[in-house]
């Protein structure tokens, strides 16, 4: 047998297989509005994270009566709050913890969406029967207000059941788009093929199936980021999300509930805001790249 | 002792309807079929779509649910079995898929396609998977260097290769060729089949040989089953159902595979016409009153056709 | 299809029955219950007595016979009361729902006002300088947080512009009923039904713009053309009337957003409906009227979709087979 270099074979093949990643990558590249949103977006979250290095938040969280509402100043870039707080770092770190919650909420009810579609779409019949009459009901409640309701009665409220209230609304849509994807996926034969060369299911799932539907869910996680980055700076923003003690850009816009504020006040919240919107409009961008990215690779296979 | 033995296999699918979805009737996909597989040879299953062929092949491989029947592999009931028990009959009976599109899973490259079997039902390094996977590639007549390529990347007939290199792997006794070349193009078609036959005797291997091709199925097989509306129709060796059809609708499929000979081409068209003909007149015969096939009545020692009793 | 309809509304009832099965259970999850509500606080009334209320209202009473004391009484309109309004629920929530329904009603016609026609253009005109102005509006529109969206508006035309009022839903001096008192109605309800309208449109733009894009390829579209018929009529009579039937039938699927939507404007704008009852409901523990909000509101999506469901069943006949 001739000896092969397997190292090099496999490096060939890399080149011409490119990762989702690499392809990804690409497609942001060819788009200038996607590449400045990434860029920006990097940009915002290296500051929000790395703020804990600059920022004392122990200070931050500090009342101080001496200083409330300061307009911005150079002492206080963009402010204080009624609590004399700086309203720029309350930024940096309410950031942090939006993304933070967003990030978690995406990745519970991805991972569990996932897992039910997965099961609904892998199995089909009765199986998928009972879950689709679940998830149909689920589907129909009035989600927002059910969310505030469970935030309201969960005893021991903290970040971390609001994170899990926030993540069981979440996930149904997940679940009953990956499951009709599924759903056509068993039918082909490379599934059957697996079954028959005595392939335990759980495994055709997650390793057969799931690497077909992987830049579905990809893509479908990058859009949700972003919806649920705004849905919790909503709830914070109406008073039902994250506890007064882990300020949110939510807790900043909070502020304009008293008309007072909105006109007379508005660089407490004004900035807050403008940088979710910022965010938003930048995890969408990013969010179409990977769709077409994911589009090109469906063209390839 | 014969190496599988199908006993009046049935596979019916409900039909749901009215109210609540209850089931109102009944497909009856496949609806009492019966055959043995002798060691070696090589059995072809012919019909034209629909008619239950592959639902058969996928019943004894287990990929559609037994309704009533028994498949029985080496003596043992497969039918019965549950998922646990067939795991240790699975590397024994292998299938080989009409699509060489679909039947890959195009995100593994050809290394972790072929090596997914061994990787079930075997322990070994990644060094020997590699070996062996190495060699079945050889074997199977493609560039060992191409095992980290994706199947994308390859035409049908190589693919069809890599399907058939993964089935082989276990060194099964049984393969199921479900339509193996009808997706291909005719030219790859007889290099794949000659291949097949190849195989079979180096393997030693046992075929059930599926499709509608009554062309690829004499180049190939042993012994014939037609099939039709989920019964047998007529079962003989090759030449039995070729040279001498007994059942109209035999005589009609083979009547209507296509001449190449000029001279004889209006010889089979005046004999087309007599079939036709005769489906009119004899139908009774053949078919009982809801249109259903009689059960097979042997007529020799190979040749058993589907015949009202004492009839003809 | 007879069948179907009649299967899709049979469907409604164990949902309807669900729903108010779990609200029921999340009612009895909220701290304190109707007595502790009523007279909390009050020194004449002594836990005793307060226990002694609770054993004649039935408070005591095993969970199902409760439940379905208070289903029998919801059927018939009877809600319970609010303690903080010192009124029936009911007659608390009629006014509400107006305010509310006009609100989503403005919403909604607004919105396929501007993006009916911008769907058309994009799809027609496919990669224009138009095409791609209105793509992005569509990303815009797509990407922004209502509540966000609805502050800046708040804050740019209500403030710093003060082209309208930015609180209430009309001018509490004038005479209801009088023409100045619908002009005021009418220059309340813009603010906050713009703000909804503008980011509602993302839906019906993107179905639009790609089933023109898609339909405008078919065949029949394509033979249409060979026979000469002239581009305008194409679109009116082949492209058209295949692509804007089904939005009609969106429009229950809408309904969950538009409340959501509802608590966010409501309460930015001060606009005194369903949504704003909701959180001044909940953050006042005056949960009878909580818990009848969410059960209308879930009532309203359950028949919605049903609604939705049934017609876009008669539009695309391919449906039905699910």
């Amino acid at each position: 047998m001739v000896t092969i270099d397997d190292k090099k074979l496999i490096a060939d093949e890399k080149v011409n297989n490119p990762s989702f990643a690499k392809t990804i990558w690409r497609e942001i590249k060819h788009d200038k509005m996607a590449l400045i949103s990434l860029v920006l977006l990097l940009a915002l979250l290296i500051t929000a994270y790395s703020s804990p290095l600059f920022i004392d938040q122990e200070q931050l969280q500090r009342v101080n009566f001496l200083e409330t509402w300061e307009a911005p100043s150079s002492e206080h870039l963009l402010g204080t709050d009624d609590g004399g707080r700086d309203v720029f770092g309350q930024l940096l770190i309410g950031t942090r913890n939006s993304f933070t919650i967003g990030l978690s909420v995406t990745l519970i009810a991805g991972l569990f969406g996932l897992t039910v579609g997965l099961i609904s779409g892998f199995f089909g019949g009765w199986v998928d029967n009972v879950i689709m009459r679940i998830i149909d009901f689920l589907m129909v409640l009035p989600n927002l207000m059910f969310i505030i309701v469970f935030v309201v009665i969960v005893p021991n409220y903290s970040i971390f059941s609001f994170v899990l209230i926030m993540s069981a609304f979440a996930w149904f849509g997940k679940a009953r788009l990956i499951r009709s994807k599924g759903l056509a996926e068993r039918e082909l034969d490379y599934i059957n093929a697996s079954k028959t060369l005595g392939t335990p299911n759980w495994k055709i799932m997650f390793f057969e199936m799931f690497p077909n539907l992987s830049s579905l869910v990809i893509v479908n996680m990058t859009l949700s980021l972003a919806g649920n980055i705004g849905l919790e700076t909503g709830l914070t923003f109406l008073g039902f999300g994250l506890p007064a003690s882990t300020p949110s850009l939510g807790t900043l816009i909070a502020f304009a509930t008293n008309p007072d504020i909105v006109q007379n006040k508005s660089w407490v919240w004004l900035p807050a805001a403008l940088l979710i919107l910022v965010m938003m409009l930048c995890i969408n961008y990013i969010g179409q790249a990977v769709k077409r990215a994911s589009d090109a690779r469906q063209r390839l296979a | 002792m014969s190496l599988l033995n199908v006993k009046d296999l049935k596979v019916h699918f409900p039909i749901r309807g009215g109210f609540f979805r209850s089931v109102v009737d009944q497909v009856r996909a496949v609806d009492g079929v019966s055959f043995e597989l002798e060691p070696g040879e090589t059995y072809g299953l012919v019909g034209e779509s629909g008619c239950g062929k592959t639902t058969t092949g996928r019943a004894i491989i287990g990929l559609n649910k037994v309704t009533g029947g028994e498949v029985l592999f080496n003596g043992e009931n497969l039918a019965t079995m549950n998922a646990h028990e067939r795991k240790k009959h699975m590397r024994d009976i292998q299938m080989i898929f009409q699509d060489p599109y679909s039947s890959l899973n195009g995100r593994k490259n050809v290394l972790n396609i072929i090596a997914e079997p061994l990787r079930n039902f075997e322990r070994l390094s990644p060094k020997e998977e590699l070996s062996r996977v190495q060699n079945m590639i050889e074997r199977v007549g493609l560039n060992p260097e191409s095992i980290y390529k994706y199947p994308h990347q390859f035409s049908g007939g190589q693919r069809q290769r890599i399907g058939i290199a993964r089935a082989l792997m276990l060194n099964p006794k049984l393969i199921i060729a479900d339509e193996p070349v009808s997706a291909l193009d005719v030219s790859v078609q007889a290099q794949v089949l000659n291949f097949m036959q190849e195989i079979q005797k180096d393997f030693g291997l046992t075929y059930l040989f599926i499709s509608h091709d009554l062309g690829v199925i004499k180049h190939i097989c042993d012994r014939i089953g037609i099939m039709y509306k989920g019964r047998f129709v007529e079962e003989g060796t090759a030449e039995d159902v070729y040279m001498d059809p007994q059942h109209l609708y035999t005589k009609r499929l083979i009547s209507a595979i296509p001449e190449m000979d000029p001279a004889k081409k209006f010889e089979k068209m005046e004999m087309r016409k007599e079939i036709n003909a005769a489906y009119r007149t004899e139908y009774d015969s053949y078919f009982d009153k809801d249109g259903r096939m009689f059960d097979l009545k042997p007529i020799s020692p190979t040749h058993s056709v589907a015949i009202q009793q004492g009839g003809m | 299809m007879v069948k179907f309809i009649i299967r899709r509304v049979l469907i409604m009832i164990p949902q309807l029955f669900l729903l108010s099965l779990i609200i029921f259970v999340l009612a009895k999850q909220m701290p304190g219950d109707a007595v502790t509500g009523a007279f909390m606080g009050n020194p004449n009334v002594s836990d005793e007595q307060m226990e002694k209320i609770r054993e004649e209202y039935g408070l005591n009473d095993p969970w199902y016979v409760q439940y379905g004391h208070w289903i029998g009484k919801a059927v018939k309109g009877d809600l319970g009361s609010s303690y903080t309004h010192k009124q029936p629920v009911t007659s608390l929530l009629a006014g509400r729902v107006t305010t509310t329904v006009t609100l989503g009603l403005f919403i909604l016609i607004v919105s396929y006002i501007i993006a009916i026609p911008l769907g058309i253009i994009a799809g027609r005109w496919t990669d224009t300088w138009a095409d791609k102005l209105i793509v992005l509006y569509n990303y815009f529109s797509f990407a922004t947080p209502l509540f966000v969206f609805a502050l800046l508006m708040l804050y740019f035309f209500g403030f710093v512009l003060g082209w309208f009022p930015t609180g209430n839903s009309v001018d509490v001096r004038l005479d209801a009923g009088s023409w100045e008192y619908y002009v005021s109605k009418f220059k309340h309800l813009v603010l906050p039904g713009m703000s909804g309208a503008i980011l509602a449109t993302f839906g019906t733009i993107q179905y639009l713009r790609n089933d023109i894009i898609d339909t405008k390829l078919k065949d029949f579209v394509k033979t249409a053309r060979a026979k000469g018929v002239p581009e305008g009529k194409v679109y009116t009579r082949h492209i058209l009337r295949n692509s804007l039937l089904p939005i009609a039938a969106f429009l229950g699927y809408e309904i969950t957003g538009l409340i959501a939507g509802s608590i966010f404007l409501e309460m930015i704008f001060s606009y005194p409906g369903l949504g704003q009852l909701f959180i001044q409901s909940i953050t006042g523990r005056d949960f009878t009227v909580t818990t009848a909000i969410v059960m209308i509101s879930g009532a309203a999506v359950i028949v919605g979709t049903m609604l939705s469901d049934i017609i876009l069943s008669i539009i695309d006949p391919r449906i039905r087979i699910e």
